[in-house]
C-alpha cells in the first residue's frame, strides 16, 4: 500500500532555481567587498619572525639571486620561515591572481603603469587597479627607498607614489653574436640597417645562418628590436602610441608598415622552420654555434655563460633598424621584476624587513651577482657582460612594451600593436595584409 | 506488490540521497549558477577590486566587431577539432578493440600498451611529443627527411592543429578501446559462428553483426568524446601555447581571458567576459550533446 506521509512540498522550480542564483550573489558580493584597505604606512619589523610567502615568476638568474638573498636573511632572521615560490611564466598569470585572493603571497611582483592622458580608464591594468584600491602597500616614505637610483625609481612611480622595490634593469632591443664566427669572416659590428643586411648576406653566402629566432614563444622580441630604432627616443615612442590612440596616424602608413617589413627580413633570415622552435632550443641552437647572432635580452646572458662554458665567446649589439647610425646607438630596455608588498599580506612587518634587507648595497650585490640583470643601484659593480655593453646603455632608454598601452576594446591582431605574429611564416600573411589586419582590429576598438 | 526501500522506509533513501546530493550541488551546481551571475559582471581575479554589474555587456563584447574575428576563429577551430578527433578516435579504436578481442598470444600486453597513454598526464605528453617533432633535430623531422621535406611542426600554422589532433587521438584511444572491448564481450559468440556458416566474411561481420549491437558503447563513447574535445584545451595549451592563432579553441579562449594567458600574451578582459565565453560554450556543447544523442538514441532503439 502506498505510503502518503512523505510528501514533502517543494517550492517550484523556478523560485528554487532563484533562490540558488540569489544565493550565489550574495555570497560573491560578500567577498569581494569584504576586504578593507591597510591604513597609514607600514615600517619594516625590527624584529622579523613567522611565515614569509615570497613569490616571483621563474627565470633561472633571478631564481638563483633570490636564494642567495634567501639565504643570507635567514641567517641574519633564524626566526622567518622564508617559503620561496617562483613560478613558470606560462602558469604564472593564473598562479599569482589566485594566491593574491588567497592571501597568500607577502612580496611578490607588481607593476602598476600609469595610464597616458588618452588612454581611457577602462584599459587600466590589473596592476593599477590593485594599487588605486588600496591593494599594495605604499613604500615612498620608506629610507630603503633611498637606495635605489632616481632614474628608475622615476620610471616605476605611479601616481606619484612608490610602491615596487626596482631588482634591476634588463634590455632586449639588440642580438647577441657569435665573436668566433664573426672574426672567422672578418665581420664587424653594423651599425646601420644596410649594413647588417650586408653582414647577413656575407654570412648566407658561406653557408651560415645568420639569425637565430625562437618563434614558438618569443617571437616579439624581433619586433621590439626593430621598433626601438626607428622611433629612437621616449618621445618618437609617446608620439607614436598618442597618434595611434587619437587615430591621426594608421599601422599601414609609412614606418609602421615599415617596422613589419623589416621584421620579415628578420624572419627571412633566420633558420629554417623556426617558427616550431622554442626559446631553450634556440638558446642551445646559438650556444652549438648553429647560427651566428640571436635576437634575445640581456636576461639570457647568465645561461649563455654557463651553457657555452669560457671558450664560447659572444657579444650583443643593437640591432640595428634605422639607416641612421645614430639612431641605433642605444639599447631599449625596462625595468626587470619590481617587488612589491599587497596589504592582504599576513606578515606586512617582515615583508618590509624582507624588502629593506633586499635595499641594502651588500645584500642587493648577492642578487645581482646571480640574476644578470643591470643595476638598479648607483655605485654598483657591473659584470663584464654588461662592461661591454656600457656604450649602449649609457642612457636608459624605455622600449615600446613599457610605453605602449593596448586597447582592451580592440581586436586581437592589435595588441602590440605590431601585428608580426601574423607575417609568414608565423602567420600566413604579408607584411602589409598584416598590418592592414591590425589596423582593422585597431579601428573596430572605438 | 508493494513498494520496497532499502532499510524499510522510504525517509532513509531520501535521506541518505540528499546527502549525497549536497557534494554535487554544492562543487557543481552552485558553481554553475555562480558563473551565469559572474558573466553578467565585470569582476577580475584580484582582492579589493569593486564589482559592477554590468548586465550582457559581457555577450555584447563577444560578438562585437572586434572580437567576433577572433571568437569565430576559435570555434572554427573547436568544431574542426572536435569532429576529427571523435570520428578518428573512435573508428581506430572500435578496428583496435576488434582485434583486440580475439585470442591471441599477449592480448593482455597489448591492451596495456594501448592503454597506457590514458595514464600519462597532459604535462607529459605534452613534452613527449613536443620532443617528438622538434623541428631542428628530433623523430619527426627524421620522418620528413625520409620524405625530402622538413617543416616547423607546431609552429606551422596550416599543419598544428592537424597535429595536435593526432596527439589527442593518441592520448584518448586506450578509454574507448576499454569501451568497446566491453561492448564487445557482451556480443554472443553464436552469432559469429552462425554467420560463419552463412558464409559471411570478416567485413561483413563487423558491419551487420558487430557495430549494430556496439550500440550503448558507441553512445556512450560518442558521446564522451564530443563532450570532451568540444571543451578540451589542455593538450593544445601545452603543445602550441595559449596565443597561437591556429590552434585558438573556444575554452582555451576563456582561460586566456580569464587567467593572462601567457606573461606576454592576451590583453585580458575580466573574468567576468570569460565567465560570458563560458556560458556560450556551454550552450554550444549542450545544443550538440542534444543533438547527437537523440539521433544516437534512435539508432538503438531501431535495433
Amino acid at each position: 500500500m502506498p505510503t502518503k506521509k512523505y510528501q514533502v512540498v517543494l517550492a517550484p522550480r523556478s523560485i528554487r532555481v532563484l533562490t540558488a542564483s540569489l544565493l550565489g550573489v550574495a555570497l560573491f558580493t560578500g567577498c569581494s567587498s569584504g576586504q578593507s584597505t591597510t591604513p597609514g604606512a607600514q615600517t619594516p619589523a625590527s624584529s622579523p619572525k613567522g611565515d614569509l610567502n615570497v613569490v616571483v615568476s621563474s627565470a633561472t638568474g633571478s631564481d638563483a639571486g633570490f636564494q642567495a638573498v634567501n639565504k643570507a636573511f635567514a641567517a641574519k632572521y633564524p626566526g622567518v620561515n622564508i617559503k620561496f615560490t617562483a613560478i613558470p611564466n606560462e602558469n604564472y598569470a593564473a598562479a599569482h591572481s589566485s594566491r593574491l585572493s588567497a592571501g597568500s603571497i607577502d612580496v611578490g611582483l607588481a607593476g602598476p603603469q600609469e595610464l597616458p592622458s588618452y588612454v581611457p580608464a577602462s584599459n587600466e591594468g590589473d596592476d593599477a587597479r590593485l594599487a588605486d584600491a588600496g591593494g599594495l602597500v605604499d613604500l615612498t616614505s620608506q629610507d630603503f627607498m633611498k637606495n635605489f637610483t632616481p632614474t628608475v625609481l622615476d620610471a616605476i612611480k605611479y601616481k606619484g607614489k612608490q610602491y615596487t622595490v626596482p631588482t634591476g634593469l634588463s634590455y632586449y632591443s639588440g642580438v647577441y653574436y657569435n665573436k668566433t664566427i664573426f672574426e672567422k669572416y672578418g665581420l664587424k659590428i653594423p651599425t646601420t640597417w644596410s649594413e647588417f643586411m650586408t653582414v647577413c648576406q656575407t654570412l648566407k653566402s658561406k653557408g651560415v645562418v645568420p639569425l637565430g629566432i625562437s618563434g614558438k614563444d618569443s617571437a616579439g622580441v624581433n619586433m621590439l628590436g626593430v621598433v626601438q630604432d626607428l622611433y629612437p627616443n621616449k618621445q618618437d615612442k609617446v608620439d607614436l602610441a598618442k597618434g595611434l590612440w587619437d587615430k591621426s596616424i594608421k599601422l599601414t602608413d609609412g614606418k609602421q608598415l615599415e617596422v613589419l617589413t623589416k621584421v620579415k627580413s628578420l624572419y627571412d633570415l633566420a633558420e629554417p622552420n623556426f617558427a616550431g622552435v622554442s626559446y631553450n632550443t634556440m638558446t642551445a641552437g646559438f650556444v652549438k654555434g648553429q647560427f651566428a647572432m640571436m635576437s634575445d635580452g640581456t636576461w639570457n646572458q647568465t645561461t649563455i655563460d654557463s651553457a657555452g662554458g669560457s671558450s664560447f665567446k659572444y657579444g650583443y649589439f643593437p640591432l640595428p633598424s634605422s639607416d641612421n647610425a645614430a639612431d641605433n646607438a642605444l639599447l631599449g630596455g625596462k625595468v626587470e621584476l619590481t617587488l612589491a608588498v599587497p596589504s592582504n599580506s599576513k606578515n606586512i612587518g617582515t615583508a618590509m624587513a624582507y624588502l629593506s634587507f633586499f635595499s641594502q648595497p651588500e645584500n642587493y650585490k648577492l642578487f645581482l651577482k646571480e640574476a644578470g640583470f643591470a643595476p638598479s643601484q648607483p655605485n654598483m659593480e657591473t659584470t663584464p657582460f654588461f662592461t661591454s655593453i656600457a656604450a649602449y646603455t649609457k642612457t636608459f632608454q624605455p622600449a615600446w612594451d613599457t610605453i605602449w598601452v593596448a586597447n582592451a576594446k580592440a581586436g586581437a591582431k592589435a595588441q602590440f600593436p605590431f601585428n608580426y605574429s601574423g607575417i609568414a611564416p608565423l602567420g600566413s600573411l604579408t607584411p602589409a595584409q598584416a598590418a592592414a589586419a591590425s589596423q582593422a582590429d585597431w579601428a573596430s576598438g572605438f | 506488490m508493494s513498494d520496497y526501500f532499502v532499510f524499510g522506509r522510504r525517509s532513509t533513501v531520501r535521506a541518505s540521497f540528499l546527502v549525497g546530493l549536497l557534494p554535487v550541488i554544492a562543487f557543481a551546481l552552485l558553481p554553475a549558477v555562480a558563473v551565469l551571475v559572474i558573466s553578467l559582471t565585470d569582476v577580475r581575479a584580484l582582492p579589493y577590486l569593486p564589482v559592477h554589474w554590468v548586465g550582457i555587456e559581457n555577450y555584447q563584447s563577444f560578438f562585437s566587431a572586434a572580437h567576433l574575428g577572433y571568437n569565430v576563429n576559435a570555434l572554427k577551430n573547436t568544431f574542426i577539432f572536435a569532429f576529427l578527433v571523435t570520428v578518428l578516435q573512435n573508428v581506430l579504436a572500435l578496428l583496435i578493440a576488434v582485434l583486440l578481442n580475439q585470442r591471441l598470444r599477449g592480448t593482455t600486453f597489448y591492451r596495456s600498451v594501448v592503454f597506457l597513454p590514458t595514464i600519462l598526464g597532459v604535462t607529459v605528453i605534452g613534452l613527449i611529443w613536443s620532443l617528438m617533432f622538434n623541428p631542428t633535430a628530433s623523430p619527426g623531422a627524421a620522418i620528413w627527411r625520409w620524405f625530402g621535406a622538413s617543416s616547423a611542426f607546431f609552429g606551422d600554422p596550416n599543419i598544428t592543429l592537424y597535429l595536435v589532433i593526432f596527439v589527442q587521438v593518441w592520448a584518448g584511444i586506450g578509454v574507448a578501446v576499454v569501451i568497446y572491448l566491453a561492448g564487445l564481450q557482451a556480443i554472443p559468440a553464436e552469432l559469429y559462428e552462425v554467420a560463419s556458416i552463412d558464409g559471411a566474411n570478416s567485413w561483413q561481420k563487423l558491419r551487420r553483426i558487430t557495430y549494430p549491437l556496439l550500440g550503448p558503447s558507441v553512445t556512450a563513447n560518442m558521446l564522451l568524446c564530443i563532450v570532451g574535445s568540444l571543451q578540451s584545451y589542455q593538450l593544445i595549451y601545452v603543445l602550441t601555447g595559449p596565443n597561437n592563432d591556429a590552434t585558438q579553441v573556444l575554452s582555451l579562449a576563456i582561460f586566456t581571458q580569464g587567467f593572462g594567458g601567457s606573461a606576454s600574451g592576451g590583453a585580458a578582459q575580466s573574468q567576468g567576459y570569460a565567465a560570458a565565453i563560458s556560458i556560450i560554450q556551454f550552450i554550444m556543447v549542450g545544443v550538440v550533446s542534444l543533438i547527437v544523442l537523440a539521433y544516437l538514441r534512435r539508432r538503438q532503439a531501431d535495433l
